[in-house]
């Protein structure tokens, strides 16, 4: 009932020339980062500096890569609580797999590889997991992935032994955090191009398109002839596979695999995402709505710290953008209509 | 979806199946589970560790007997775990500052910190309600927006540092007393599972609670009041949070920002689902959701007991609770195949 319903409203709420307002809605979030910017440069000058932007530029590639993990499964109409402690397993991961080819004496690209191997490994199962058990036993998203959010957290302390894994080699570092294409560093320049390559998925592939029908309404999807069991589990493989990459790239900025370091990301990330205008309900959203909530979240905490606004306040600020983010949000879709 | 379930349960033949539907496989895991240990380990029927597990599994229950209402509704409450440890600091703040201004008035220092306290979660839940029932926001959005303030208002109170000065009444002859040999949370936690039993089945709200979580156009159309049911659920679940935080507070003889804390939100929604309620709403009771509090605690304590490494026993926690849900999902599956 409520999926036929659902379906209707958004069919109907696909702009047609109500040009105008749509783009005044479209262009509140942009007008808000710049205003964000602007009223925090006065506070202090520092904010705009070509350092700090730099910075901004690198905390946001992070934060926008989990949030694209995230909207992969939310236009399913999923979740994944897990993606935070799938983070840290990743990190603990790929840093015990390289420590342990070093000591074993191998060369610097063996080394290299075992510890992709291990993180995307380890990344990939977690998703097959959550992919299963939603797809196949039919278990609600929130569920299966609070599930793998305990084994994840389990795993990654009992493999570090609740303790920071020292031995990350320097190419690995030089590679995903220090190196740079064309002056880009490596992480900002990472994040671009997965935002692209997923871009093009999302909106011109029969995969990307099917995850938009399923979101907007599964049982016509299914009746349409979508393997949609099949096109959920490889989207929470591919939404872990993203997780694991912005795991190694954390990895590689902090130089050690942490226990700790997926901490509140996993909530930061649906943060990020729904911010940006990622519809909860499922089938709307992109690449662009990750980015956009990611770089809001980010220029708003880097803005408060510069401004030395206390942090458990920021908590607050936080937890308020959200809520009037998504609010925002469901009124942008009731004047559509 | 609600339909098939209601449909699904024949009735008159009283078959071994339909016992197991229709109570669940929790207490049969639960005396597995107690049956198991006390032959593993006598300590495990010690006294010490006895009270130790029923004073753990009042506080979890509490917590979870507030979520249950708001998932069977419909929604989610992830600031429960925040609420805890706001009203926690509130009420130790608020007795310590009576205490300066009224030093000797015990009765008047005890009650304005738990009115405090109470009144916190009452905010919050208000909150809560409002943005979900009126500005119709998410409920998992609002409250994990919520959860992340309210923790914020609690540490920002506090510097993150505990918050001592309470009348020694409270905390010796409260917190950690004991009532014909039970913990006073234990009381507390009954008197609350009572009280929710008989809101759920006999009341109007209660019966409205699960026709809106059922199915919202009908409730609509039979003419319920659906935001003031729904802002009603998020404040009980929010004072009920408020009170464990509250009694933790009693017990333990400090106020803290720590307690609490996604642990315990996580756990309450844990002990929902896997005491039968359902994530599509409209389908639940606390009792067996206060059950399965109580089995998710001495799960906890076996595995201490058992000397499982603690950074092992998520794993365990995760791997249950999936299970048990997909166990659900599949029996309600056979069901409807009948």
């Amino acid at each position: 009932m409520s999926d036929l319903e659902l379906s209707m409203t958004s069919e109907s709420t696909i702009p047609k020339k109500s040009f105008p307002t749509e783009w005044l809605w479209r262009a509140v979030l942009p007008i808000a980062l710049i205003a964000l910017l602007l009223g925090f440069a006065a506070v202090d000058r520092s904010v705009l500096s070509p350092g700090n932007l730099l910075n901004i530029a690198q905390q946001t590639s992070y934060l926008a890569l989990f949030a694209m993990a995230q909207t992969v499964v939310i236009l399913t109409r999923g979740f994944d609580l897990a993606l935070g402690p799938a983070v840290s397993m990743v990190s603990v991961g790929t840093a015990l797999a390289m420590a342990g080819a070093t000591a074993a004496g191998h060369d610097p690209s063996t080394v290299l590889l075992a510890g992709l191997g291990a993180g995307f490994g380890l990344g990939i199962a977690c998703g097959l997991f959550n992919g299963m058990v939603i797809a196949l036993l039919g278990v609600n998203p929130f569920v299966a992935t609070l599930g793998s959010y305990n084994v994840a957290i389990g795993v990654a302390t009992t493999l570090s032994a609740g303790r920071p894994v020292q031995g990350v080699p320097e190419l690995f570092s030089q590679l995903f955090y220090g190196g740079s294409i064309f002056g880009i560093p490596a992480a900002i320049s990472i994040t671009l191009v997965i935002g692209l390559v997923l871009h093009l998925m999302l909106g011109r592939t029969v995969f990307g398109r099917s995850l938009y029908i399923i979101g907007t309404n599964p049982r016509a999807a299914a009746v349409a002839g979508l393997p949609v069991k099949r096109i959920l589990i490889a989207t929470y493989v591919l939404c872990s596979t993203l997780a694991a990459l912005g795991a190694i790239m954390m990895t590689a900025r902090t130089g050690s695999g942490e226990p700790n370091l997926g901490g509140s990301l996993s909530l930061q990330a649906i943060a990020g995402a729904v911010v940006g205008g990622t519809s909860l309900a499922g089938g709307r959203g992109g690449v662009g709505t990750a980015v956009l909530g990611a770089l809001f979240v980010t220029i708003l905490s880097n803005g408060m710290n510069l401004t030395r606004i206390d942090g458990y306040i920021q908590m607050v600020v936080l937890g308020a953008i959200v809520i009037i983010g998504v609010l925002l949000d469901r009124l942008r879709l009731e004047r559509r209509q | 979806m609600s339909t098939i379930v209601t449909v699904g349960a024949p009735r008159g033949s009283i078959s071994l199946r339909s016992i197991v539907g229709r109570i669940g496989f929790l207490p049969a895991l639960l005396v597995a589970l107690v049956v198991g240990m006390s032959a593993v380990d006598p300590q495990f029927y010690g006294l010490i560790n006895i009270l130790n597990i029923l004073r753990n599994a009042s506080l979890l229950a509490i917590v979870a007997c507030g979520q249950a209402l708001v998932i069977v509704a419909g929604g989610f409450d992830l600031s429960v775990g925040a609420v805890v440890a706001l009203a926690s600091v509130v009420t130790a703040k608020t007795m310590a500052a009576t205490a300066a201004a009224f030093p000797g008035n015990t009765a008047l220092i005890i009650a304005s910190g738990v009115a405090a306290g109470l009144g916190s979660g009452l905010v919050v839940g208000l909150i809560n309600g409002f943005c979900v029932a009126k500005l119709k926001v998410s409920g998992f959005v609002v409250t994990l927006g919520t959860m992340s303030a309210t923790a914020g208002v609690g540490l920002m109170i506090t510097s993150g540092i505990p918050v001592y000065g309470m009348p020694d009444v409270f905390v010796k002859g409260f917190g950690r007393a004991q009532l014909f040999g039970l913990p006073t949370a234990v009381y507390a936690a009954l008197a609350v599972i009572a009280v929710m039993m008989f809101v759920q089945r006999r009341t109007l709200f209660g019966r409205y609670v699960y026709a809106i979580g059922g199915n919202v156009d009908a409730a609509v159309v039979s003419g319920v009041s659906i935001q003031r049911h729904i802002v009603g659920t998020y404040v009980i679940s929010s004072v009920l949070a408020a009170l464990t935080g509250i009694l933790l507070t009693a017990q333990v003889g400090s106020g803290q920002a720590s307690f609490g804390g996604d642990r315990m939100m996580l756990q309450s929604i844990a002990a929902a689902v896997i005491g039968g309620v359902s994530l599509r709403g409209g389908v639940g009771r606390v009792e067996i959701v206060a059950v399965s509090a109580l089995f998710l605690t001495i799960l906890g304590n076996a595995l201490n007991l058992l000397h499982v490494d603690s950074r092992l026993q998520p794993v365990f926690l995760g791997i249950i609770m999936v299970a048990a849900v997909a166990l659900d999902e599949f029996s309600r599956r056979s069901k409807a195949r009948v």
